[in-house]
Formats: structure tokens, C-alpha cells, sequence
């Protein structure tokens, strides 16, 4: 074990937590387990993707990388049109899927089975448009940085890792101390007694579906920047999402990023002490034994 | 004296099942600044028409009107935006959220100017609540949570104000002082609808009762004239147990 297993780890965590953020908020307000929230993940790195090289193609300035990184202004940039985009297609899915099935009060199951179907069709959507092969936001070469105790890290790596930790102190901020959070943590809690209270309930949906989306864009933007951009992106980033929404505790922000630290440091470990191809099972692992053990999470409250 | 109309339904039919309406034609006429109660034996609806009004049960057919104002279709948080407030009778405070974020999220509808004063408002009506704002209301004990479910409905200044059996699984001092507090509310001119199943005590406080059977109305008057009917009471107040299908007749 060394000690690049703790960079290594933080930084494949901070990209499941911010994944399994929306994960977590779907499912305490909505109900329901959405399989596709991976495939936003992927439709908002292949936005930013499509973006950027707009960008690129109206001005080549554009595409200089900012030193010490390895892009240039066009990928925060892209970034911004990304989350405006994926917010975007979050809504429609709800329009044309999941709006319909809670207006005729479906099962829990068929929602889940719905989302299924969402994310089959949001794959094969980016394979038919973009195709399989890999993209990359650049081609730039970065030279990690010695951080001292045998750490290295890219400077595209320390960003990734301090632009989660904003965005989650934003998001948690926003759900403590906000009128939109205490009105989410309300419906979250008894949806029947929000509208009462004159919560409109359905905004609050739609507010959550833009929420989990722009968080899932950043964290695809983050994963197509330090790895690849791939269809499948977004379906190999599933299970750990799961595994860190229910280790932190359903409907717990900051529950769901430090349990994504975790997972991504229990990924870190098995890749260097059994091999690279048992790094999946670790995200099972953590689910079977939490669901067994504890299974309102970390930080989740008794049912 | 005749008064405005603040609450009426009319031929009200309403249930969770299509094919099962468990309110089956309910005219219902509440005066502003009106205390009415509504009675009637386990079953008979009164839960299920409070809450139809309040927009969580469908309505199958009939109307509801708020002053005049047809609100049948209208969702509940439409329902408390205009005036309408309901304390349901169970769950009827956030237990994850503190006291004091129960009453921010109902001021949230009010002008921003004028939430901070309404909260002072309650903190003033119900000390107890003040003592620990920041206290999680999932903690409160049930005299407490049904304080707070009333505060938290009158910080909107409602002009009618509908309660599903407050006094549910408290002890008869806390009923009396709910109770209370209700009368004090009705008289700064907040129309005031009760489900009650502690009759003797609401017939008290009220000024009319309306007595549902079998999702109808079987029998209605003055608060002070049922509790000393004979039909009444011996049907409502326990004066002779009888488990007989009730026939009452109009006042």
C-alpha cells in the first residue's frame, strides 16, 4: 500500500459522490431508485464534449489550455451550456416518462423499471450520435506534481477534487439554510403535508430533477476529463452511486459524498492490493454489507 | 343575522376509489367567523370530507367554495395560499425539521417583509415554542406537536381554519387548553371547522354542530341546543350505548 492510494481514491470518490448527491435527493423525494441517473452522468460529459468543440471550432483562443491545466476555456464554458443542457433532458424524461406514471400513482417497481428503460434508451441515444469509441476533452499531456509523502497528483486532479468539495458545501448550504432545501427536506419527509402547507409539490420535483442533473454533468464532465469519455461512462459509475447514496443515508448530502470517499478509497485499496479487475465487486461489497448491517446508512435516520 | 358564506360545499361526493365515494352528497354551509363542529360516530366521513376540502381527497362530484370562490379543482397548496389552512390529524408537523423551520416553511407563502412578524406572532401565542426554536419537532411531545400544527397554520393568517381532531391522544387538561386556544382564535375572527370525537367538549366551545352519518348529513343546529337533545345525546353522548342505525331527523 502506498500513499497514492489516498489521491487516487479521493478523486474517483469525489466524482461517485457527486453522482450519488443526485442519486440520494432523487430517490428521498421521488421514491424510487433511478437506474438512470448514470446515463445523465454520460449525457452531460457528451454535452460539454459537443460543446466544447464548438467552442472550439468558433475560436481557437478558445482552446488554449489554461497552464497549469489542460484545457482551455472552452471546457468550464462548456461546462455551464453542459448543466443547462442535462437539467434540460432530466425535465423532458420526467415529462414524458415518470410525470405520467405519478400522476396514475404506478408502483414503486414500475418506476424503477421505467427508469430501466430511460437508461437503455439514453445509451444507445449517445452510441448511435457519438458512437462507442472513446472522446477526450483535450489532448494535452499533463505532468503530475509530487505532493510530498509520495503523493502525486495532475493539476486537472487537484481542481476536480477542490471544484466537489465547493460544489458539495454549495449544495448542503443550499439544503440547510435555503427556503428551496427546508421545502425539499419538507417534501421529502411527507409530500401529503408540504402541499398543505402550501409547498407546491411538483416544483419542488422539477427543482430536484435540475439539482440532480447539473450535479451529475459536473461530476461526467470531471470523469471525462481525468479518464474518458465513453457511452458506458455513466452505467460503470452506477453501482458505486447506489452504494454511496445508501452508505451515506438515503436523503443525506453530505452523507452521500463522504460515503463516495469512501468507496472510492475501498476502489483504491482492492485495485492496488488484489487487482485493478476486482474494482467493481468493492462497490458490491459496501452495498450487500451496508444493506445487511445498516441499512439506513451512515448518516440516514431509522425508518 | 345572516353572514357571508366563508366555506359551503354543495352535493359534495368524494372518496380515494372511484367506485367507492365515502362522502355521498354534502351540503355544507359555514358562516365567516363561524365555530362549527363536526360529529358523527366512527366511519361516518368526517375525516374524509375535511380533507377533500383541503384538495388530498379527489372529488368524484359537487363543489367547494371558498367566500364564494369555487376551489373544487384547486390543489392544496393553491387551497393555503388563499386562505384556507388544515391541521390533519395525524403527521401533521415535519419531525425531521425544527420548530422554528416548521413555521418558515409556512410564512414561505406570505410577503417577505411580514414572515418575521408572523412567526413572533405564534412564538408569542404559544410560549412553549419559543422556549426552543431550534429544537427538532420530531421530539415534542403530543400536546406540544398539536401546538405546533396549530401555529404553524394560523402564521398565515388564515381566514378559515379546519382542524382534524386536535385533541386526539391527549389528555383531557391538554384538550381544554386546545380547546381554549381555539375559542381565543375564533374570536379574533378566524372561522373554525372541527372534527371532533370528544363531543361534550367541542359542543362546548362551538356554535353549531353539524352531525355526519354514512357520508351524509343526518343532523345539524345549535351547539347549545344538540347538546341538550335527547336524539343526541343519546345517540352522540353516551348517555344510553347503542350501536341501533341512527334516525334523525332535520332540526
Amino acid at each position: 500500500m502506498t500513499a497514492q492510494i489516498l489521491i487516487d481514491g479521493l478523486i474517483a470518490g469525489s466524482m461517485i459522490g457527486l453522482g450519488a448527491i443526485g442519486v440520494t435527493l432523487t430517490y428521498s423525494i421521488l421514491r424510487f431508485a433511478n437506474f438512470a441517473h448514470g446515463d445523465m452522468i454520460s449525457w452531460g460529459a457528451y454535452f460539454a464534449y459537443a460543446a466544447s468543440a464548438l467552442l472550439g471550432l468558433a475560436s481557437t483562443s478558445l482552446t488554449t489550455p489554461i497552464a497549469p491545466f489542460s484545457f482551455g476555456w472552452s471546457l468550464p464554458l462548456a461546462t455551464v451550456v453542459a448543466v443547462v443542457l442535462t437539467a434540460a433532458l432530466a425535465l423532458l424524461v420526467d415529462a414524458v416518462l415518470f410525470g405520467p406514471l405519478r400522476a396514475r400513482r404506478s408502483a414503486v417497481i414500475i418506476l424503477v423499471m421505467a427508469s430501466f428503460g430511460a437508461a437503455l434508451t439514453l445509451r444507445s441515444l449517445l452510441e448511435f450520435i457519438f458512437t462507442a469509441q472513446p472522446a477526450y476533452f483535450t489532448d494535452e499531456l499533463q505532468i503530475a506534481i509530487r505532493l510530498g509523502g509520495g503523493m502525486r497528483a495532475t493539476p486537472d486532479q487537484l481542481l476536480t477534487l477542490a471544484l466537489a468539495v465547493v460544489v458539495v458545501t454549495a449544495v448542503h448550504l443550499m439544503l440547510t439554510r435555503t427556503a428551496i432545501g427546508r421545502s425539499m427536506r419538507a417534501v421529502s419527509e411527507n409530500p401529503q403535508l408540504s402541499g398543505v402547507v402550501g409547498i407546491d409539490v411538483r416544483s419542488v420535483v422539477r427543482i430536484v430533477w435540475v439539482l440532480g442533473a447539473a450535479l451529475a454533468c459536473v461530476a461526467g464532465v470531471m470523469a471525462g476529463l481525468l479518464v474518458q469519455i465513453r457511452p458506458q461512462m455513466g452505467l460503470d459509475l452506477l453501482l458505486p452511486l447506489f452504494a454511496a447514496a445508501i452508505l451515506g443515508g438515503i436523503g443525506s448530502v453530505p452523507g452521500a459524498m463522504i460515503a463516495g470517499l469512501i468507496v472510492g478509497l475501498a476502489e483504491a485499496v482492492a485495485v492496488q492490493t488484489i487487482g485493478a479487475e476486482w474494482r467493481a465487486s468493492v462497490a458490491f461489497l459496501i452495498l450487500v454489507a451496508i444493506l445487511i448491517l445498516r441499512p439506513q446508512g451512515l448518516f440516514g435516520r431509522a425508518a | 343575522m345572516t353572514r357571508a358564506p366563508a366555506l359551503t360545499t354543495s352535493a359534495l361526493v368524494s372518496g380515494y376509489d372511484r367506485d367507492l365515494p365515502i362522502i355521498r352528497g354534502v351540503d355544507l354551509k359555514v358562516s365567516e367567523g363561524e365555530f362549527v363542529v363536526l360529529l358523527g360516530p366512527n366511519g361516518a366521513g368526517k375525516s374524509t370530507l375535511v380533507k377533500t376540502i383541503a384538495g388530498l381527497v379527489p372529488v368524484h362530484s359537487g363543489s367547494v367554495a371558498l367566500r364564494g370562490e369555487d376551489i373544487t379543482a384547486a390543489p392544496a397548496h393553491w387551497k393555503v395560499r388563499h386562505g384556507l389552512a388544515f391541521v390533519p390529524q395525524t403527521e401533521n408537523i415535519f419531525g425531521t425539521l425544527t420548530i422554528h423551520e416548521n413555521l418558515q416553511i409556512a410564512a414561505n407563502i406570505l410577503p417577505k417583509d411580514g414572515r418575521a412578524g408572523r412567526i413572533a406572532a405564534q412564538y408569542a401565542m404559544f410560549p412553549d415554542l419559543g422556549l426552543r426554536p431550534g429544537q427538532r419537532a420530531g421530539a415534542l411531545s403530543g400536546g406540544q406537536r398539536q401546538m405546533l400544527a396549530v401555529a404553524r397554520a394560523l402564521v398565515v393568517q388564515p381566514s378559515v381554519l379546519i382542524l382534524d381532531e386536535p385533541s386526539a391522544g391527549l389528555s383531557p387538561k391538554i384538550v381544554g387548553e386546545v380547546f381554549q386556544r381555539l375559542k381565543a382564535i375564533n374570536s379574533t375572527g378566524v372561522t373554525i371547522v372541527l372534527v371532533e370525537q370528544n363531543v361534550r367538549a367541542a359542543l362546548a366551545v362551538a356554535d353549531r354542530a353539524i352531525i355526519l352519518v354514512e357520508g351524509k348529513v343526518a343532523h345539524e343546529g345549535e351547539a347549545a341546543t344538540l347538546a341538550g337533545d335527547p336524539i343526541v345525546a343519546e345517540l352522540y353522548l353516551g348517555a344510553r350505548h347503542s350501536a341501533a342505525t341512527p334516525v334523525v331527523s332535520a332540526p
